[in-house]
């Protein structure tokens, strides 16, 4: 940069030295040829040339004033630079020191309380020597105390020795004695040993006789014994004896008691038929009675006929003695047709009774024997009153034969009726007994009849109950077999899904099977993968925390954290460097405006781009501005004014200095001179 | 295949079905997915070609079960056997194959062999792995990661051998279930079917 504006400033002043030298030779050659004008040219040619060289200066002046600003910056900038690293070294060194401080200061520390433990040691220790000593004192006093003892104990020692030569003299004299005594022992046992043999020998005989003692009471016991076994087995004989002969029975006994087996069933057979026979006895005897009844009753209507017999005889007698009556025929035929008629109503009355009587026996269930002796007896007092009848006919008859004649037909027919009477009389007898007969056989028909009747009940009563029965069960069985059905279905349903028996079956399968080992491993996935989501989570937390003074187990966050906070100081250090540069060069730039202010009279603001605003010192109102734009490339420093209302005040001017002239500088200062006299004047 | 050619015994019985379990098992766990595709090689039997798998802890497990298996077909004591499949993430059990075994127990180790041709037995067990196969179409598809475990039912008394546990039936809540194929060797009868979880489009 210097070199560069050297150059410049060599350059610049090269050309005004060949403006200089130009005009200068321009001046020379033309003097004599003309006069004023010449001069007039030459006065223009140097105001240019001193205007050229002013510029020129200034141009010099500027170059060498941003030269020297550059160059304050630069020596700004080093001595910062300078300064900032002279105190990020003092601040390092600050900064060792309070280490290298605190360090020291922990030394001491631990200094001083090493100092104290040992100074404690010390006093532990001294402690322990007076201890010690104290004990060694109390030692020797009580050697001393033991040496004393032992001294006694030596004078105890030499009077006992004393004593024991005494008691050793005292002891041959009894060892002596006590030989001879042994002596005497010896003998005595000698004796001793004599009458132990002796004893022994003694003792060996009463034992052989406690033994044999012994034996002999053992030997009458078992006599004893025998004996009672013998008594014993000869009851057992006898005993057996008499079983021999009972034995000897027993086949008789079996067959008397087959035989008497034999009698019992037979007597109970005869028993049986004793007691049946009993009844047909009874029953023989009740007909017997019935019988003699009857005959009784029998005999007694054969008298009663004898009677009627003589009598009739008696009467027919009379009849033959008397005569015959015309009438007496008539009537003997109306009596005789009388007597048919009755015959014959007693023939229907006989044959309703017995259609009576069957409808009876099938309308009645069972008849006592008394009834049929009943009825018997009815018909006893009927044939009586028949009898009677008979008898008040042949009384009235008799009556009637009295009066009148009777002939031999007469007693023809009463001879028959009689006839018919008896043939009645057997007829009803024979008719009881069939009577008999078909009641005992209806009875025991209806017997008979009611006991089917009862079954065919009975069994009606069970059919319809079995029916019953068997409709239940068919709905039953019809029920159960839907059961059967559904629970069927069900089975095989929970069979397909796999259901089974407890307790006939079980399930097993392979311990490491692949569903299990699949389970392990996704289940070690998932933990691994929570542990590296645990990790990576606080490897985040730290790293937004900063890297910081802890040093974690985590060995990959340690490196880049110095570094970072190097760039960071490096980074502030910049900024720091930045923000002041700039103050600077504000300041700087406020120093130089307000210089150009003063200098130049004008206030130079820069509205918008390549536009400058000029507000003069002595402008009358706050707003008077010129504009002006600079035209053409950067740095040229070609300008043009712009159209304010100011400048339009300023027409002559602008006309005179910029159109004509072509210089702003002495525009410039024109308006300043302008408006300086403007406020002067007024 | 180690059988008397003119008849089947109970050893003979026994080694057809655990084949036919081998190969059987090899085709679900093709065909559902529970193994990626390339883990399996094509092999043939009974005439038609079928998937293999060729991950060596699968063929030693599947070789332990179906050994034991095999014994046990032997012995007349197990009932059933059944693929559960597990879903790894849910725990939820998502199909069932559930295979009954019936057995004969009047055919004991001397007896006659039974008349059966075996080629008819293998006839029946293709029928039984074509319809495995044809399955796949109706079933739900397994959207999520799959393991399998193979269950044997058996009887209360047998003794349960050193790797082996009890364990639960694994049933599926809310079923459907098929009934397949079946097929018997006149010894053995085995029924397949299947069960899978109702899914809720359905």
């Amino acid at each position: 940069m210097d070199d560069m504006e050297d150059t410049t400033i060599f350059s610049t002043l090269k050309s005004f030295k060949s403006l200089i030298s130009g005009p200068d030779h321009s001046l020379l050659e033309t003097e004599p040829a003309y006069g004023r004008s010449d001069l007039q040219k030459l006065y223009t040619k140097r105001v240019e040339l001193e205007e050229a060289a002013e510029r020129v200066r200034s141009h010099t002046s500027l170059l060498q004033l941003t030269q020297e600003k550059q160059q304050m910056e630069l020596s700004h900038k080093r001595a910062r630079i300078e300064l900032e690293k002279e105190a990020h070294s003092s601040s390092r060194d600050l900064q060792r020191e309070i280490d290298r401080n605190r360090e020291l200061l922990l030394k001491i520390r631990r200094l001083e309380e090493r100092e104290e433990k040992a100074n404690q040691a010390l006093n532990e220790q001294m402690e322990n020597n007076k201890a010690l000593k104290r004990n060694l004192e109390e030692l020797h006093k009580k050697a001393n105390v033991k040496d004393s003892k032992l001294t006694e104990a030596d004078q105890m020692i030499s009077e006992l020795k004393d004593e024991t030569r005494r008691l050793n003299q005292k002891i041959q004299i009894q060892e002596s004695k006590f030989s001879t005594q042994n002596l005497e022992i010896q003998a005595l046992q000698e004796q001793l040993d004599v009458q132990r043999k002796k004893y022994q020998d003694v003792s060996q005989r009463y034992q052989n006789l406690q033994s044999s003692h012994s034996i002999s009471t053992e030997s009458e016991l078992k006599m004893k014994e025998l004996e009672r076994r013998l008594a014993l087995q000869e009851q057992d004989s006898v005993i057996v004896k008499n079983m021999k002969s009972e034995m000897v029975r027993l086949p008789e006994l079996e067959r008397e008691i087959k035989r008497l087996r034999e009698e019992n069933c037979f007597l109970r057979e005869t028993k049986e038929n004793n007691s049946l026979l009993k009844e047909e006895t009874e029953g023989l005897r009740k007909k017997l009675e019935r019988v003699e009844r009857v005959m009784e009753e029998k005999l007694k209507a054969e008298l009663e006929k004898e009677k009627l017999e003589q009598e009739l005889q008696a009467w027919e007698n009379i009849g033959q003695a008397a005569g015959l009556n015309i009438r007496k025929p008539e009537d003997l035929s109306r009596e005789v047709i009388q007597i048919q008629q009755r015959e014959l109503n007693l023939k229907q009355q006989n044959y309703t009774l017995n259609s009576r009587l069957k409808q009876m026996l099938l309308r009645v269930a069972a008849e006592n024997k008394k009834n049929e002796q009943q009825q018997k007896l009815e018909m006893l007092l009927d044939s009586r009153r028949e009898r009677d009848g008979m008898r008040a006919i042949l009384e009235s008859y008799d009556s009637e034969l009295a009066t009148s004649e009777y002939s031999p037909q007469l007693m023809f027919r009463v001879k028959e009726a009689e006839d018919m009477l008896q043939k009645v009389q057997a007829h009803n007898t024979e008719m009881e007994t069939q009577l008999s007969k078909a009641q005992e056989e209806a009875g025991s028909f209806k017997l008979q009849v009611q006991m089917v009747k009862m079954t065919l009940y009975l069994y009606t009563c069970m059919c319809l109950f079995f029916r019953q029965k068997i409709e239940e069960l068919e709905a039953e069985r019809q029920r159960l077999e839907e059961q059967n059905n559904i629970l069927e279905m069900r089975l095989e349903r929970h069979n397909l899904q796999g259901d089974y028996d407890p307790v006939k079956t079980k399930v097993i399968h392979l311990q490491m099977n692949p569903t299990s080992i699949a389970k392990q491993q996704h289940a070690e996935e998932v933990e691994q993968l929570r542990l590296e989501c645990q990790l990576l989570r606080d490897r985040i937390r730290k790293i937004e925390a900063g890297g910081g003074v802890t040093k974690d187990d985590t060995t990959l966050i340690i490196p880049p954290s110095q570094e970072i906070l190097d760039l960071r100081k490096q980074m502030e250090s910049a900024e720091l460097k930045n923000q002041r540069l700039k103050e600077v060069f504000q300041k700087k730039i406020q120093e130089f405006r307000t210089a150009c202010y003063v200098l130049t009279g004008y206030q130079i603001d820069i509205t918008v781009e390549n536009q400058y605003r000029l507000t003069s010192v002595y402008a009358e109102h706050m707003e008077d501005s010129l504009l002006f734009k600079s035209t053409g490339p950067v740095g040229s420093g070609s300008m043009q004014l712009l159209e304010t209302d100011f400048s339009r005040t300023l027409t002559g001017l602008v006309d005179l200095h910029l159109f004509h002239q072509k210089s702003i500088p002495v525009f410039l200062s024109a308006v300043t001179i302008e408006l300086f006299s403007r406020q002067t004047v007024t | 295949m180690s059988k008397t050619l003119k008849g089947i015994t109970l050893k003979g019985s026994a080694e057809l079905v655990a084949e036919f379990f081998s190969f059987g098992i090899n085709s679900i766990l093709y065909q559902r997915g529970i193994y990626p595709a390339e883990t399996f090689t094509r092999v043939t039997q009974y005439d038609m070609s079928l998937q293999l798998t060729t991950d060596a802890k699968l063929k030693n497990y599947l070789t332990n079960v179906i050994s034991q298996l095999k014994e046990w077909l032997f012995d007349c004591t197990v009932q059933k056997l059944v693929v559960v499949i597990t879903c790894l993430e849910t725990n939820e059990v998502l199909e069932r194959w559930q295979f009954d075994l019936e057995c004969d127990k009047t055919a004991k180790e001397g007896s006659a062999p039974r008349e059966k041709s075996i080629k008819a037995i293998q006839e029946e067990i293709r029928s039984v792995i074509r319809q495995i196969t044809a399955t796949v179409t109706f079933l739900p598809l397994l959207e999520t990661a799959c393991a399998f475990d193979l269950l044997i039912y058996t009887d209360k008394d047998l003794e349960v051998p050193e790797q082996w546990e009890e364990s639960g039936p694994q049933l599926i809540d809310q079923s459907e279930e098929v009934r397949l194929r079946s097929f018997t060797t006149t010894i053995h009868k085995v029924n397949s079917m299947v069960a899978y979880k109702r899914t809720n489009s359905t």
